[in-house]
C-alpha cells in the first residue's frame, strides 16, 4: 500500500506551476518509477502533482543546433526520436538502456535528473552535450547547467516550488559519438561504470574530444582539462596513453582511492583506449 | 475519490479510485481482475505488467487515476478458456508456463512486441521481455514460444 496522499493531474504547465506554488508538502510525479518506490519504503508527502499528462512537456524539437527535450519525455520517446538519434546518439543509446521496456515507457528524463542518481544513464550523455535545465515557477524561471543542477548524489538545486520543464542540449554533427556501460548483467541493470563520448577527428588529428564518465565518481564528470589538451594533437597511442593517465588521476583526485577501483580503474582504462582509438 | 473513465480490454469502464490507489489495486480489488499479479511492488519483476495504449507498464507503479482516457489491456484481452490466443497456445506447447505467476505479464509483453514487430529476432524477444522475470523456466521455453507464435499469428490491435 502507498501512504495516503492527494493527487492532481493537471493538463497544462501553468496549472502545474500554480498547484506547486499553492500546495504544501508536495512531490512531482514524472513517471513514478523512483518516487513510488521511495514512498513504498516510507517516504511520504501530502500531495502529488502528476505532470505526465501535460503534452507540452513531452515535446522534443530541434532548432539552430539546439535540441529542446520536454522534461516529461519518456526514455522510450527519447531513445527512438529521430533528432536525438542523429544529433545526440549517445543519449538515445543511454535512454534505450535505462531499466526495462516498461520502465522506459514510464520513466522520464526530468524524473531521472531530479532523482539525481550518480548511476543515471542519461547523465554522461547530457554532459557531453552541455545540457542545461530550465526550472520554472509561478514567479519566474532560471536556467542552469546540469553540472551545477546536481549538487550531490540524489540532491539537486531545485526549489520545492519549481518544476523542471525542459532540458536543452547542443546537437552534435560530424562527431563519432557513443555510450558504453558496464553492468552486472546485459539488461535490466544499473550502470557500474559508463562513458559517453563525442569525438571529431580530421587528418589524423583530434579536433574536438568530449568525454563524460559516469558511475565512477559521486557525480558523472567531464575531464575538461584533458579534453582541451587533446585538441589538435596527433591521434597516436602515445597521446591516448597520456590522456588516459590524466583522466585516471582526475578520478582519484575527485573520489580518493575507493575499494571498487581495483576493478573499475583497469576497466575505465580499457574503455577509454577503445573509445579514443575509435 | 476520483472517477476514472478508461477502456479496459476493449470495453468502456468507469470506476472510482482513491488518490493513492495503484492501477494494480484498482484492477484486482475493484474490477476483480486477478490475472494482474503483485510481485515485488517496486517495478522490478513485471508480474503486474499491463498494456497501456499497447505498451507494457508496471501497474504497481501506476497511479490508477492517470489511466483516464487511455486504453488498458490485461491478459483477458488475449483469450479465454474456450479460445486461447496463439501466444497462449504456444506458451503451453513449449512449456513456457510453470508456476504461472509471471505468465500474464509475459504474454502481454510478448503481445505488445508482436504488435509492432511481426518477425522479431531472438535478441528482440529477449530485449522485450527483459523487464519480466521468470524464476521457473530459465526463459528458453518462453523465447521459443514467442518466436513460434510470431510465425503463426499476425497480431493486430
Amino acid at each position: 500500500m502507498l501512504p495516503e496522499f492527494a493527487s492532481v493531474v493537471p493538463e497544462t504547465k501553468e496549472k502545474a506551476l500554480t498547484l506547486l506554488s499553492s500546495l504544501d508538502n508536495v512531490k512531482v510525479f514524472a513517471g513514478g518509477t523512483d518516487l513510488l518506490v521511495k514512498m513504498r519504503r516510507g517516504e511520504s508527502c501530502s500531495n502529488i502533482i502528476d505532470i505526465t499528462q501535460i503534452s507540452d512537456l513531452q515535446v522534443i524539437s530541434g532548432q539552430g543546433g539546439l535540441i529542446a527535450i520536454g522534461a516529461a519525455s519518456t526514455h522510450k520517446a527519447i531513445s527512438t526520436h529521430t533528432i536525438i538519434k542523429s544529433q545526440a546518439s549517445s543519449l538515445a543509446t543511454a535512454c534505450g538502456w535505462v531499466g526495462s521496456p516498461a520502465i522506459r515507457n514510464m520513466g522520464t528524463i526530468g524524473g531521472n535528473l531530479v532523482n539525481a542518481s550518480p548511476a543515471a544513464d542519461s547523465l554522461a550523455p547530457l554532459l557531453i552535450h552541455d545540457a542545461e535545465v530550465l526550472l520554472e515557477s509561478k514567479d519566474g524561471m532560471r536556467r542552469m547547467k546540469v553540472e551545477d543542477f546536481i549538487l550531490a548524489p540524489y540532491k539537486t538545486a531545485i526549489d520545492a516550488r519549481e518544476l523542471l520543464t525542459l532540458i536543452q542540449i547542443e546537437g552534435l554533427t560530424g562527431y563519432r559519438e557513443g555510450y558504453k556501460r558496464v553492468t552486472k548483467r546485459a539488461r535490466w541493470a544499473i550502470s557500474r561504470l559508463s562513458i559517453a563520448w563525442a569525438i571529431k577527428e580530421e587528418d589524423g588529428l583530434y579536433k574536438d574530444v568530449k568525454l563524460a564518465i559516469g558511475s565512477c565518481t559521486p557525480m558523472p564528470f567531464r575531464p575538461r582539462g584533458i579534453e582541451k589538451s587533446l585538441q589538435g594533437k596527433v591521434k597516436s597511442d602515445e597521446t591516448i596513453q597520456m590522456a588516459i593517465e590524466g583522466i585516471l588521476e582526475e578520478i582519484k583526485r575527485i573520489s580518493g582511492v575507493r575499494p571498487s577501483f581495483i576493478y573499475k580503474i583497469p576497466v575505465v582504462k580499457d574503455l577509454l583506449l577503445e573509445i579514443l582509438r575509435g | 475519490m476520483k472517477k476514472v473513465d478508461f477502456t479496459l480490454n476493449g470495453k468502456s469502464t468507469t470506476i472510482e479510485v482513491e488518490d493513492n490507489e495503484t492501477l494494480l489495486q484498482a484492477l484486482r480489488e475493484r474490477l476483480n481482475i486477478k490475472s494482474v499479479k503483485e510481485g515485488c511492488s517496486i517495478g522490478e519483476c513485471g508480474a503486474c505488467t499491463v498494456l497501456i495504449d499497447n505498451e507494457p507498464h508496471y501497474a504497481c507503479l501506476t497511479i490508477a487515476s492517470k489511466v483516464t482516457g487511455h486504453d488498458v489491456k490485461t491478459v483477458e484481452f488475449l483469450g479465454d478458456e474456450n479460445l486461447l490466443h496463439p501466444l497462449q497456445e504456444a506458451f503451453i506447447e513449449y512449456g513456457a508456463v510453470q508456476c504461472g505467476y509471471c505468465t500474464p505479464g509475459m504474454l502481454l509483453t510478448a503481445y505488445s512486441l508482436l504488435l509492432r514487430d511481426q518477425n522479431p529476432t531472438d535478441t528482440d524477444i529477449k530485449e522485450a521481455i527483459s523487464g519480466n522475470l521468470c524464476r521457473c523456466t530459465g526463459y528458453i521455453q518462453i523465447v521459443e514460444a514467442i518466436r513460434n507464435a510470431a510465425g503463426i499469428c499476425k497480431c493486430s490491435s
